[in-house]
C-alpha cells in the first residue's frame, strides 16, 4: 500500500530513481572508475595526475577535471558514493540499535530509572548536533571511524525518545500481560513482543535521517575534521574547491568544475532521500488523511 | 503561569549540571598536558614553568571528582582558560565574537519565519495542485542543499561574478572607521552601532556583507517551516469552525488568513526551539564559508587547530545558551497556547 503510494507520487518517484542510480554507481564503482594498477590495494585513495596545487580543467581522460592537488574529481565522486553509503548506513544502523535498546529498556522498566535516562537524553539533546560532532572529532582525532563515533553518539537520542513513547503505550496491552502470565521472561517479552510492534516508526525515521547524516559527515570533512586527505569523500572534494571558487581575476568561473560536480553529487544524493522521506511523511501523517 | 515558570526554573540547575558534566567527560579524553591551557591565564605562565609543574599546580593529576569541582569553581568565576588560536582568554574571545553571530541570527530569523510560513500557506491552499508541488520542490531542494555547497555557490556567483556581496563583516574602509575612537561600539553589532553612530554608509556596507549569509541560511530553513505550516494548515482546514466561517460567506482570504493560519501557527511556535538549535549549528558553516567573524567561525578554527580550550569553552557556551533559549521558548509557548499550562 505504502509502496504503491510512493510510486504514484511524481516527487517520490524521482527520489527512488535517483537513489537507484546511486546504488548502481556504488555497486559498479570498480568498473565505472577503475583503480590504477599501483593503488590496487587502496581503491579509496583518489589518484593524482601531475604536480602543483592548482586545479586543471576537464579533459577526455579526466571528464570532471582535476581539483586542488591534481586529484581526479570523477574518481573521487564515483568512489565517494560508496563512502557516503557506508557512513550513512553504519551511523544509522548503530544509532538505531543503541537508541532502540536504551529507549525500550528505559520505557519497559519505567519509574525512576526511566526518569533518569530521559534527563540523560535531554542533556545530549541540549547541544547543537553539528557543534557536538565537531568537538568529538576534534578530541578523538581525524578519520572516518571517528566521524562515525561522533555521529552515533549524538544521533541515538532521537530514536530512543521515539521508541520510548511507543513502548510506554504498548506495554499496557493485553497480549503483553498474557505473555507475562504465561511465564515469558522480561528480556524475551521485550525482544519478541514489544520491539517488533514498536520499531516501524523508528525505521521510517531512520531512513529519513540518512540524507542529513551524510551531509553532517561531509560537513566535518569540509572543515578538515573528517576523512584523511586524498580519501574518496565528497565533503573533502568540496573543501578542496574552497580556495578556488572565486576563480582568477577576469575569469571568475575558471574553476567551476571543482565545486559543481562534487556539489551536485551530494545534493542529488540527499535530495533522493529527502524526496522519498517527504512523501513517506505525507503518507504516514494521519492528520492529512481526511 | 507562574507555577509553570517556577517548575521549569527548578529543572534548570539539573540540566546545567548535566551540560557541564558532559563537557567534562569529553575533556577527560585529553591528557593533562593537552588540558593545561584550559587553566592558565596568560601565555607568560608557560614560559616560566615546566608543563609538569603546571599540571600539578592546577591539580590535573588529581582524581576526577576533585578536578570536576575545581573546574566548575573556575567556571563560576567566569574563567575558561587561554585560547592559543584566538590569542586571548576564551571568555574574551566569546564576548567579542558573540554579537556578530547574534546579529546574523536576528537578521536571518525574519526571512526564515515569514518566508517559510508564506510558502507553507501557499502549499496548503493549493494542496496537491501544481503550486503545492512547485513550492515544495523549491523548498526540498533548499533542504537538500548542504550549507557549505550552497554557500560556496553563492560566493562564486554573488561575489566572484557579480561582486555584490563580499565576504567578511565590513569593507576595509568601513573597518578602519569602526576601529577609530570616534565610532562608539555600543553593542558590537555593526548594523546597530552604525545607526546609533548615524553612519548610514557603514550600515549599508554591513548589510551588504550580511546579505549572502542571510540568503543562505533562510533558503536552507524554509523547507522545514513549510513542512510544518503546511501539514498543520491542512489539519485546521478540515475543522468545523472553518466550514462555519465559509458557510457564513466569508471570503477565502479572510478564512485562510484569520481563521486557519492563526491556529495553524501553534505547532510552528513549538519547533522554534529546535530551529534555534539548528540555526546555531548552521551558523558555524555559513560563517566559515563567508569568513564572517562570529562565534561559529571561532569554533571551526579552534577545532581545525586542535585548540581544545577554545572548543570546550564554546561548547559549554552553546549548551548554556540553548538551555536558556529553550526555557524562553517554553514560557512563550505556554503564553501563546493556554492548554500547555494546564498539563
Amino acid at each position: 500500500m505504502v509502496i504503491k503510494k510512493l510510486l504514484r507520487n511524481p516527487l517520490s518517484m524521482i527520489g527512488l530513481v535517483l537513489l537507484l542510480g546511486f546504488v548502481l554507481i556504488a555497486l559498479f564503482a570498480p568498473w565505472i572508475a577503475p583503480t590504477l594498477e599501483e593503488h590496487k590495494n587502496e581503491p579509496y585513495r583518489v589518484p593524482r595526475f601531475g604536480w602543483g596545487s592548482s586545479p586543471s580543467p576537464p579533459t577526455k581522460e579526466h571528464p570532471m577535471g582535476l581539483t586542488q592537488g591534481k586529484y581526479d574529481v570523477f574518481y573521487g565522486i564515483i568512489w565517494g558514493t560508496r563512502t557516503a553509503f557506508q557512513v550513512g548506513l553504519i551511523v544509522t544502523g548503530l544509532s538505531c540499535l543503541l537508541g532502540v535498546l536504551i529507549g525500550s529498556v528505559s520505557a519497559y522498566i519505567g519509574g525512576k530509572f526511566d526518569e533518569v535516562i530521559m534527563r540523560f537524553v535531554d542533556v545530549f539533546m541540549s547541544f547543537p548536533f553539528l557543534i557536538a560532532a565537531i568537538v568529538i572529532t576534534a578530541v578523538l582525532g581525524r578519520g572516518l571511524d571517528k566521524v562515525i563515533i561522533a555521529l552515533v553518539l549524538f544521533r541515538w537520542t532521537g530514536y530512543a525518545r521515539l521508541i520510548r513513547g511507543s513502548v510506554l503505550q504498548v506495554k499496557q496491552d493485553e497480549y503483553i500481560m498474557a505473555a507475562r502470565a504465561g511465564g515469558v521472561s522480561h528480556p524475551a517479552i521485550l525482544v519478541r513482543h514489544i520491539i517488533p510492534n514498536t520499531i516501524f516508526p523508528v525505521l521510517i525515521q531512520a531512513s529519513m535521517n540518512m540524507g542529513s547524516i551524510v551531509v553532517t559527515a561531509a560537513t566535518l570533512s569540509f572543515l578538515g575534521l573528517g576523512a584523511p586527505e586524498g580519501y574518496a569523500d565528497w565533503g573533502q572534494m568540496i573543501s578542496f574547491a574552497r580556495n578556488w571558487v572565486l576563480g582568477s581575476p577576469g575569469e571568475p568561473l575558471k574553476y567551476w568544475y571543482t565545486v559543481v560536480w562534487p556539489g551536485a553529487a551530494i545534493v542529488l544524493f540527499v535530495l533522493s532521500w529527502n524526496l522519498i522521506g517527504d512523501a513517506f511523511r505525507d503518507i504516514m501523517d494521519p492528520r492529512i488523511q481526511a | 503561569m507562574l507555577t509553570f515558570i517556577a517548575r521549569r526554573l527548578l529543572f534548570l540547575p539539573i540540566v546545567l549540571i548535566g551540560v557541564t558534566l558532559m563537557v567534562f567527560v569529553v575533556m577527560s579524553f585529553l591528557t593533562p598536558y593537552q588540558l593545561v591551557s584550559a587553566y592558565i591565564k596568560s601565555p607568560e605562565e608557560l614560559k616560566n614553568q615546566s608543563l609538569d609543574d603546571l599540571v600539578r599546580k592546577y591539580g590535573l593529576d588529581q582524581p576526577a571528582h576533585i578536578r570536576y569541582i575545581n573546574w566548575v569553581k573556575n567556571l563560576l568565576k567566569g574563567d575558561l582558560g587561554y585560547s592559543k588560536s584566538a590569542n586571548m582568554r576564551v571568555t574574551e574571545a566569546i564576548s567579542k565574537r558573540f554579537p556578530a553571530t547574534i546579529e546574523l541570527a536576528l537578521f536571518s530569523i525574519i526571512p526564515v519565519i515569514f518566508g517559510g510560513i508564506w510558502l507553507g500557506t501557499i502549499s496548503a491552499k493549493h494542496y496537491n495542485r501544481p503550486l503545492d508541488h512547485i513550492s515544495r520542490t523549491f523548498a526540498i531542494i533548499g533542504w537538500s542543499l548542504p550549507d557549505f555547497v550552497f554557500g560556496l555557490i553563492m560566493l562564486m556567483i554573488f561575489y566572484g561574478v557579480l561582486g555584490w556581496f563580499p565576504p567578511g563583516r565590513l569593507s576595509m574602509w568601513a573597518d578602519t572607521i569602526v576601529l577609530t575612537g570616534d565610532f562608539v561600539r555600543y553593542t558590537g553589532m555593526n548594523t546597530v552601532d552604525a545607526i546609533l553612530n548615524w553612519r548610514w554608509d557603514i550600515f549599508l556596507d554591513a548589510l551588504r556583507h550580511l546579505a549572502a549569509p542571510i540568503i543562505t541560511l533562510s533558503y536552507l530553513w524554509w523547507a522545514y517551516l513549510l513542512r510544518i505550516t503546511r501539514s498543520s494548515m491542512l489539519e485546521v482546514l478540515n475543522k468545523d469552525y472553518v466550514r462555519t466561517a465559509r458557510a457564513k460567506g466569508l471570503g477565502e482570504k479572510v478564512v485562510v488568513n484569520r481563521h486557519v493560519r492563526r491556529n495553524a501557527l501553534i505547532p510552528v511556535a513549538t519547533v522554534s526551539g529546535s530551529m534555534v538549535l539548528g540555526l546555531l549549528g548552521g551558523v558555524v558553516i555559513v560563517e566559515t564559508v563567508f569568513d564572517y567573524k562570529g562565534i561559529g567561525l571561532l569554533t571551526a578554527t579552534g577545532a581545525q587547530q586542535l585548540d581544545y580550550t577554545l572548543i570546550l569553552g564554546t561548547t559549554l557556551f552553546y549548551g548554556l545558551l540553548l538551555v536558556v533559549t529553550n526555557l524562553i521558548v517554553d514560557v512563550l509557548y505556554a503564553f501563546i497556547d493556554p492548554r500547555v499550562r494546564l498539563e
